[in-house]
């Protein structure tokens, strides 16, 4: 995922336990996620796209929420992919004046857990070479930097394939949903 | 949400006037699409979908908002057609009726054309880069420009010469989007007679040069009409052209030689065209100094007659992408390291011994070349099957082996085994050739390739030779030419496990938290490469001694052969050094609990499989686990690496083999910054052994100031 870079903007004063969580919850949540990552990052995603993500696996996705105010998101996918099943971050953004409080930490954490649950073997993500801090952030939760993928975003940068192996345990496979073209190389 | 979005802008964008441009065929009329898509709209509610079982993720990243500019790469930006844009007046010929104007314009168009070559040639497709000129996309109208026709022919020729040098390259897909020439005039007719062209035009202006040039010491004028009307501007004029020409232009014939002088004259008309930039910024009114860095003209104005967005349909159906185009001075930069690239390529001696051209290889890629000039050296290397289209692969396999002149014609080359192995070999030297990235993913793979064609080499020998060794010669020699190539393919598949490790520094694949296990792995690796490195020494020196029978073994002889050889010595120099950084990173997060990293979901165990997963699968080296790795760090204590210092014994194998290498400047000054490495960690672990435990201020970082993959460990308080 590719993040747009802008100048940092005015911090908002808040406790961390005014923060809520909430799993995605229908079409309402939508536009909500749509408009985040629209600001933040500058790939370009159809509709399809984010209906295709959070159609199959709503319970994958998270959203943060400010006094009302959606301040963060997280849109993820698992599947099969070479014989072992794997989650994918497809999307990450807390905006601006909420960054650097934990609120990314806890999204992809609540992701992360669902997937673990699910049976997943192992969770991939694509992190631009530059992006300092999702590299950080997802060092942290346990990801290495398994490839780096050679002008990946066509503008001439450079991305990593982040993976995170869960410990061996007896592995309950779910049936899969969908395809997984994606994270492919 | 926004399917209604798009049947709005669809009915929005029917006015009739444009369309017309695109005309109904026999088969298709034009029809307004706008009830349909309403009563589409209607029967479906929010988040519904009709679509095929084969909708896909990719099925949806590549589905368009049509009208999202994000998106929608068929959206007109100004013009339906080149025609249009053409009809518009967009690229006249002539560029301008006052004939200065019209060469300062044609200036432009070369620069930008160049710009546009290096934006190509550094990852943007060609649509976009050099086809976003019009006069390029039709070249028979500036048939009547002669200037601007063969400098066009002759970049499309280029072009098209490019992009077939990268396509028989062809590794992989950082060179699609290079080669993808879908639906763009790249095949022109006559276009060998471009240089023909190129040539005349040449011709005529320096001829105006030279009239110029007398004129302007009062002598006699010919009849030769000037390149322009500015009698003044006209030497400038004819100086900045010429270099431009001659830049474009190739000799005739060939060979490495050629090329080399070729490229040196390339090198030297670049620099007269970086030199002109001064007098065509004089002559051009319009241009600000501040921003002249990112202009793509050496003029500094906007070229005439381009226009991107014409064909950014071709590139259908990704999402338009914003290209920004070299300015005109990195294209010059780009150029001239290209240039450097190839004339380094061209300089090399084609040695028929591998390792020497493995070692070329991995010195050309830290120079960093772009795709152009490694397509060219992999061209180089591999053709026709042979190494440098002249030395047959077994050739070149028993040469590394260190086998005698004369294996190289035995009848062992047709064993399937052996051919396999020859493909492995041309594989290697095609991946080595490729970018960093892409080239230790492949590495890694390959790996298990050389395990696999180890063991059925071995139990081939091990059919035909297991009974107890027979006496015919020529079972001896066949034997023979086994042990050597199985001792160098273990080499060579250890040379290759160390490539993958090292390269991970280079793509900054580890974290520092990684780097102890990282330094073991290296460690375990480089011992395998050392010793059978050694054995392969050691069995052709036994190979050699039987051949000749007669001579004594001369005290001399044994002393040399007793002796380590230098390139082991080498190795074990990179050994301490692997040893003493995982040690001392071992006992740093043993004793002083730093450079842990413990996380939510896994351990570092899980991290080792990551890691190593693709070595461990080859079982390079054989009995290497995470169990293994925590055995021999769990221990790792200041007290025992103080008595025991691992850099020092580097430092002083660096300083012993130097001599060894004194005509071999790639290694001395390898050596040179072991050794700083070896120095600096050695000051740094007696530091932290004296105060390191009792003092929990001290910092500790790792930093790659001295060579590119073993770090130094940097000691400073807090
Ligand atoms: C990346 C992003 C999601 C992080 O959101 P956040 O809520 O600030 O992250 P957190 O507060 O949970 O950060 C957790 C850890 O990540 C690291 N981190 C986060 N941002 C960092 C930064 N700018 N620089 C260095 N480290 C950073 C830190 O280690 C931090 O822990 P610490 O605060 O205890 O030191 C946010 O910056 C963002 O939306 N960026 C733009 C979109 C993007 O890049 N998405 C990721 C695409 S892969």
């Amino acid at each position: 995922m590719k993040a747009s870079s802008k100048e940092e903007e005015e911090k908002v004063e808040f406790e961390e336990g005014e923060i809520e969580y909430v799993s995605y919850g229908g079409e309402h949540h939508l536009p909500l996620i749509m408009n985040l990552v629209d600001q933040e990052l500058s790939e370009p995603y159809s509709i399809f796209t984010y209906r295709y993500f959070v159609y199959l696996w709503p319970q994958l996705s998270f959203l943060a929420f400010h006094k009302g105010k959606c301040v963060g998101t997280v849109v993820c996918k698992m599947g099969e992919h070479r014989n072992t099943y794997r989650g994918y971050i497809a999307m990450l953004v807390v905006i601006k004046p909420y960054r650097g409080r934990g609120i990314a930490t806890e999204l992809v954490t609540r992701s992360i857990k669902m997937m673990m649950e699910s049976g997943c073997e192992e969770v991939t993500l694509e992190a631009e070479v530059t992006n300092k801090g999702a590299l950080a952030l997802y060092g942290r939760l346990g990801f290495i930097r398994a490839k780096r993928l050679f002008h990946y975003y066509l503008n001439g940068v450079d991305a990593f394939r982040l993976k995170l192996l869960f410990p061996r345990q007896e592995v309950h496979i779910e049936a899969s949903h969908g395809n997984n073209d994606l994270d492919s190389t | 949400m926004a399917d209604k979005a798009v049947s709005e802008e669809a009915s929005m964008e029917g006015h009739a006037p444009k369309l017309a441009s695109i005309p109904a065929s026999d088969n298709t009329v034009w029809a307004d699409a706008t009830p349909l898509l309403e009563a589409a709209c209607q029967g479906l509610t929010d988040g519904e979908l009709i679509h095929g079982d084969n909708f896909n993720l990719f099925a949806a990243m590549s589905a368009l908002e049509i009208m999202d500019p994000k998106m929608d790469s068929g959206i007109v930006c100004r013009y339906y057609s080149i025609d249009e844009a053409i009809e518009n007046g967009v690229a006249p010929i002539p560029i301008s009726l006052d004939s200065t104007v019209d060469v300062q314009c044609t200036i432009d168009i070369m620069d930008h054309l160049l710009a546009c070559e290096a934006a190509w040639h550094t990852g943007h497709s060609l649509a976009q880069t050099v086809f976003s000129c019009i006069y390029l996309l039709r070249l028979d109208r500036t048939a009547s420009h002669a200037l601007l026709h063969s400098y066009c022919r002759v970049t499309r020729a280029t072009c098209k010469a490019v992009v077939s040098v990268v396509s028989d390259a062809r590794t992989h897909e950082e060179e699609d989007l290079f080669t993808m020439t879908y639906g763009l005039p790249l095949n022109g007719d006559g276009d060998e007679k471009c240089l023909s062209m190129l040539n005349t035009v040449e011709e005529t202006i320096s001829r105006q040069l030279r009239v110029c040039k007398a004129a302007s010491s009062k002598r006699s004028s010919v009849d030769l009409e000037p390149l322009q009307s500015n009698p003044n501007l006209e030497e400038g004029f004819c100086k900045a052209l010429l270099c431009r020409l001659r830049f474009r232009k190739r000799p005739q014939g060939r060979g490495l030689e050629l090329a080399r002088k070729h490229i040196a004259s390339c090198i030297s008309e670049l620099e007269s065209i970086l030199n002109s930039a001064e007098f065509l910024r004089s002559c051009s009114a319009e241009s600000c100094e501040d921003d002249i860095e990112d202009k793509t003209t050496a003029s500094g104005r906007e070229p005439i007659g381009f226009d991107a967005t014409l064909n950014s349909r071709l590139s259908a159906p990704t999402p338009p992408r914003a290209i920004k185009i070299l300015s005109w001075k990195k294209a010059i930069q780009y150029f001239l390291k290209l240039l450097r690239h190839l004339d380094v390529i061209c300089s090399y001696s084609l040695d028929p011994n591998l390792e020497s051209l493995l070692h070329f290889v991995v010195q050309f890629q830290k120079s960093q070349p772009d795709l152009v000039s490694r397509a060219h050296l992999q061209l180089l290397l591999v053709q026709d099957g042979k190494l440098y289209g002249r030395d047959p692969i077994f050739t070149v396999i028993t040469k590394a082996s260190a086998l005698p002149e004369a294996a190289k014609n035995h009848d062992i080359q047709k064993n399937e085994y052996i051919v396999q192995l020859g493909q492995l070999v041309m594989n290697l030297l095609k991946i080595l050739c490729t970018n960093a990235a892409w080239q230790r993913r492949k590495l890694g793979k390959i790996l298990q390739d050389w395990r696999v064609i180890y063991v059925q080499l071995e139990l081939a020998f091990r059919n035909e030779f297991g009974e107890a060794s027979s006496s015919s010669n020529d079972e001896n020699i066949r034997m023979k030419i086994f042990q050597h190539i199985l001792v160098w393919v273990e080499e060579q598949t250890y040379w290759i496990a160390f490539r993958f490790l090292m390269l991970g520094f280079e793509l900054e694949l580890y974290s520092a938290s990684e780097y102890c296990m990282v330094y073991w792995y290296l460690y375990a690796v480089l011992i395998k490469l050392a010793e059978k490195t050694h054995l392969k020494i050691a069995v052709s020196h036994d190979t050699a001694k039987r051949k000749g029978k007669k001579r004594k073994d001369s005290p001399k002889e044994l002393a040399r052969e007793s002796r380590i050889p230098p390139v082991v010595l080498f190795l074990q120099c990179y050994i301490c050094l692997a040893e003493g950084l995982t040690m001392m990173l071992a006992a740093l997060r043993n004793e002083i609990m730093v450079l842990q990293s413990p996380s939510p979901f896994n351990t570092e165990q899980e991290k080792f499989i990551q890691h190593f997963e693709l070595l461990q699968r080859a079982c390079i080296p054989d009995h290497v686990s995470y169990p293994s790795f925590k055995e021999s760090t769990t221990h790792a204590r200041f007290s025992t690496l103080a008595m025991y210092n691992y850099f020092k014994d580097a430092q002083r194998i660096a300083k012993e083999v130097k001599s060894s290498f004194s005509n071999d400047p790639d290694r001395l000054a390898e050596l040179r910054r072991l050794e700083q490495v070896a120095e600096h960690n050695s000051v740094a672990l007696n530091l932290i052994c004296r105060l390191g435990a009792l003092d929990p201020s001290l910092k500790v970082s790792f930093e790659f100031s001295h060579h590119p993959f073993f770090a130094t460990a940097v000691v400073r308080r807090s």
